[in-house]
């Protein structure tokens, strides 16, 4: 195996682990603030692939505009979820908000297939076949961009929880939330602002990424489990410890990808998380301090 | 007193009984259907039942069979073998269904073949291709099993007997989803190999949905095997297609491409020029009778047949000749029937079944050349 080789697969790994990370952060902001696992999260990141391909195909947006209009609905979506549906939840009521995502997964997923079809479909843009070629090295354009965009949202979110008020706001709330009150935060407008900014990631996630993969009712399903295995290993509700875990997790995939059978490679995610359980329940970059 | 009314209400059951009995009779012929109509593979289940109504309709249009009407019953599998146990074993108890027809997954098929066996009635079989159901059908095993549609292992022999000739079988890897389908593809060419004394270079199987193939991928170009054997079908077909591109290639496909679902751009490039399929059915092949029902299939959908079309489309005729032939629709005396078909196929045979139950169409090797699917030869299987 020549240098090309390495090279190669370390690259793919990087891309599919910021791919990861676009979809996890959102789902362990939600977590962390809230304490509620979406199980919708794929479907939010299956509908803004869906929107991107109508906007791209039938109406004849370019792709960046596309990629703003989808986050910009996925957010207005995410404030609309939080209003109607999660803002009902109580801190205790874990099972009711694992039952209420879940339901909300399959009325979305099936809600889906009736309106679309199960049939794939492929997102065309001016850069879908180019590719940036490097010797023996390649990556596709629309692979590049989905990584920007990823690294973009990371830096993005960052900057809001660690340089803005409402962020320091959103950390304090998820910290605690009765001394968030007392000191004057409103835990609900927090959280609202939270769901619509974890629902506008994963929108972003699905226009991102409706040029890479086929879209179809179905796609969000495989992402999530991973993007849940990666929010354990990261630490449950920590962003920055989601992204990394996502970018370590697609580099170690890709390689063993490249020596082991793929089987085996899909599975290290979760015999990761499983080690992770066992050995540092709180997750690699956990301290008991979310967010 | 007593005697007179128990004769009154005696007489009104036979009479109900009768009613009733008539009332069946004058009904549609019901067929029982498990298919995917949602799921991963439910592209594949809509064109199969696509390809089902469009014969049914046909033989309706020309009057039913037996005097009446033909309907079928579709249900949705999902492509898993417990959800098909499920509804076929409540179509089964129903026993209104004159036969059983396809399943569409080989997994699914395995699963419902003791069922039908069971309780006596036919399972037509239109999609799933896995070997191991014509194994089991026929002479010493299941009696009620019909297979329409080749046999991966007759497929995949035609094929490296093809390949073989030009001395391309040697050096093949092996890239399939890990399920009946694909493991049946692997087996299948590794026997068809083993007969002229070589195997497969690798052999790598991938998890149905996983949306990212680009280490596997960049794993089988390091080692550059002459020929890539896909099985993948539906959206893993379509990513594996656009991240194969988008690593370059370089090494042309094989086994069974599903040549007509390659994106037009890909296609056109000349990418995947040198890539050799096989498979049962291409829309392209120039028969009347094919270019009748493209027609057809093409006005009802606006899209063009794909081999699940087709094969659901011949099974199904399979099936309508045999009840007509039968003068009955008694589940025992369709089977008899199936076992005596002799149905002119539009693709220009004759389909017969064999001592395993199994029709012995022909198998279409397609190969791509200057972004075209060029049909360069058909073998019996």
């Amino acid at each position: 195996m020549d240098l090309s080789f390495y090279i190669q697969l370390l690259l793919n790994g990087i891309v599919i682990g910021v791919i990861y990370a676009l979809v996890a952060m959102g789902l362990s902001l939600i977590f962390g603030v809230l304490e509620i696992v979406n199980f919708a999260h794929g479907e939010f990141y299956m509908l803004g692939a869906m929107l991107a391909y109508f906007l791209s195909m039938n109406v004849g947006l370019g792709y960046w505009p596309t990629v703003l209009v989808v986050t910009a609905v996925a957010v207005a979506l995410g404030y609309v979820l939080y209003e109607a549906l999660l803002g009902s939840l109580r801190a205790q009521s874990f099972e009711r908000s694992i039952l209420l995502t879940l339901g909300l997964s399959m009325v979305l997923q099936n809600g889906a297939v009736f309106l679309f079809t199960t049939t794939p479909r492929m997102m065309q843009t001016p850069y879908s076949y180019r590719n940036i070629i490097l010797g023996d090295v390649r990556v596709s354009v629309m692979r590049l961009f989905a990584l920007g965009l990823g690294l973009l949202a990371f830096g993005a979110l960052y900057l809001i929880l660690y340089r803005t008020r409402v962020g320091r706001a959103m950390r304090g709330a998820a910290q605690n939330r009765e001394a968030a009150l007392m000191v004057g935060i409103d835990p609900r407008a927090v959280s609202r602002l939270a769901v619509a900014i974890g629902i506008g990631l994963s929108g972003l996630a699905g226009a991102a990424l409706a040029p890479v993969y086929a879209v179809h009712p179905l796609m969000g399903f495989s992402f999530v489990f991973k993007a849940f295995a990666i929010i354990i290993i990261g630490g449950l509700g920590n962003i920055s410890g989601a992204a990394l875990a996502a970018v370590a997790l697609g580099i170690l995939e890709s390689v063993a990808g490249g020596f082991l059978p793929l089987v085996m490679a899909d599975a290290l995610a979760f015999i990761a998380m499983i080690v992770i359980l066992l050995l540092r329940p709180q997750g690699l970059f956990g301290r008991g301090v979310r967010v | 007193m007593g005697k007179r009314r128990l004769i009154i209400a005696g007489a009104a059951v036979v009479a109900l009984a009768f009613s009733v009995l008539a009332r069946a009779q004058e009904g549609p012929i019901m067929i029982g259907s498990s298919i995917p109509l949602t799921g991963g593979v439910a592209t594949f289940g809509q064109h199969s039942r696509w390809g089902s109504e469009l014969a049914v309709a046909e033989a309706n249009a020309r009057g039913g069979v037996l005097g009446r009407k033909l309907e079928i019953d579709f249900q949705d599998n999902r492509c898993n073998p417990a959800e098909a146990v499920k509804s076929v074993t409540q179509m089964l108890a129903e026993k209104k269904y004159v036969a059983i027809l396809d399943g569409l997954c080989s997994s699914v098929v395995l699963a419902i073949m003791p069922l039908v066996e069971r309780a006596g009635v036919p399972l037509v079989v239109a999609n799933a291709s896995a070997t191991s159901i014509a194994e089991r059908s026929g002479v010493g095993g299941n009696k009620w099993t019909f297979k329409v549609n080749p046999t991966d292992a007759s497929m995949l022999d035609a094929l490296i007997g093809w390949l073989d000739k030009d001395g391309k079988a040697n050096n093949i890897a092996f890239l399939g989803e890990d399920t009946d389908f694909g493991r049946a593809g692997s087996t299948g060419l590794e026997n068809a190999l083993k007969k002229r004394n070589l195997k497969l270079a690798t052999v790598d199987f991938f998890q149905k949905g996983a949306p990212d193939f680009t280490p596997v991928f960049t794993k089988i170009k390091a080692k550059k095997p002459a020929l890539l054997a896909l099985y993948a079908v539906d959206a893993d077909f379509q990513n594996a297609m656009r991240q194969w591109y988008s690593l370059g290639g370089g090494i042309p496909l094989t086994g069974r491409v599903l040549v007509d679902q390659v994106p037009r751009e890909i296609m056109d490039s000349g990418f995947l020029d040198g890539t050799t399929s096989v498979q049962p059915y291409d829309p392209s092949v120039d028969t009347p009778g094919n270019r009748a029902f493209v027609e057809a299939f093409k006005k009802l959908h606006n899209v063009p047949p794909i081999l699940v079309s087709f094969e659901a489309y011949e099974a199904t005729k399979v099936l309508i000749d045999a009840i007509r032939r039968a003068g009955s629709t008694n589940p025992a005396a369709v089977r008899d029937a199936l076992v005596t078909t002799k149905l002119p196929s539009i693709l220009g045979t004759v389909i017969e079944f064999d001592d395993h139950n199994l029709a012995h169409n022909n198998a279409i090797i397609l190969t791509i050349k200057g972004g075209k699917v060029v049909v360069v030869g058909m073998s019996k299987t």
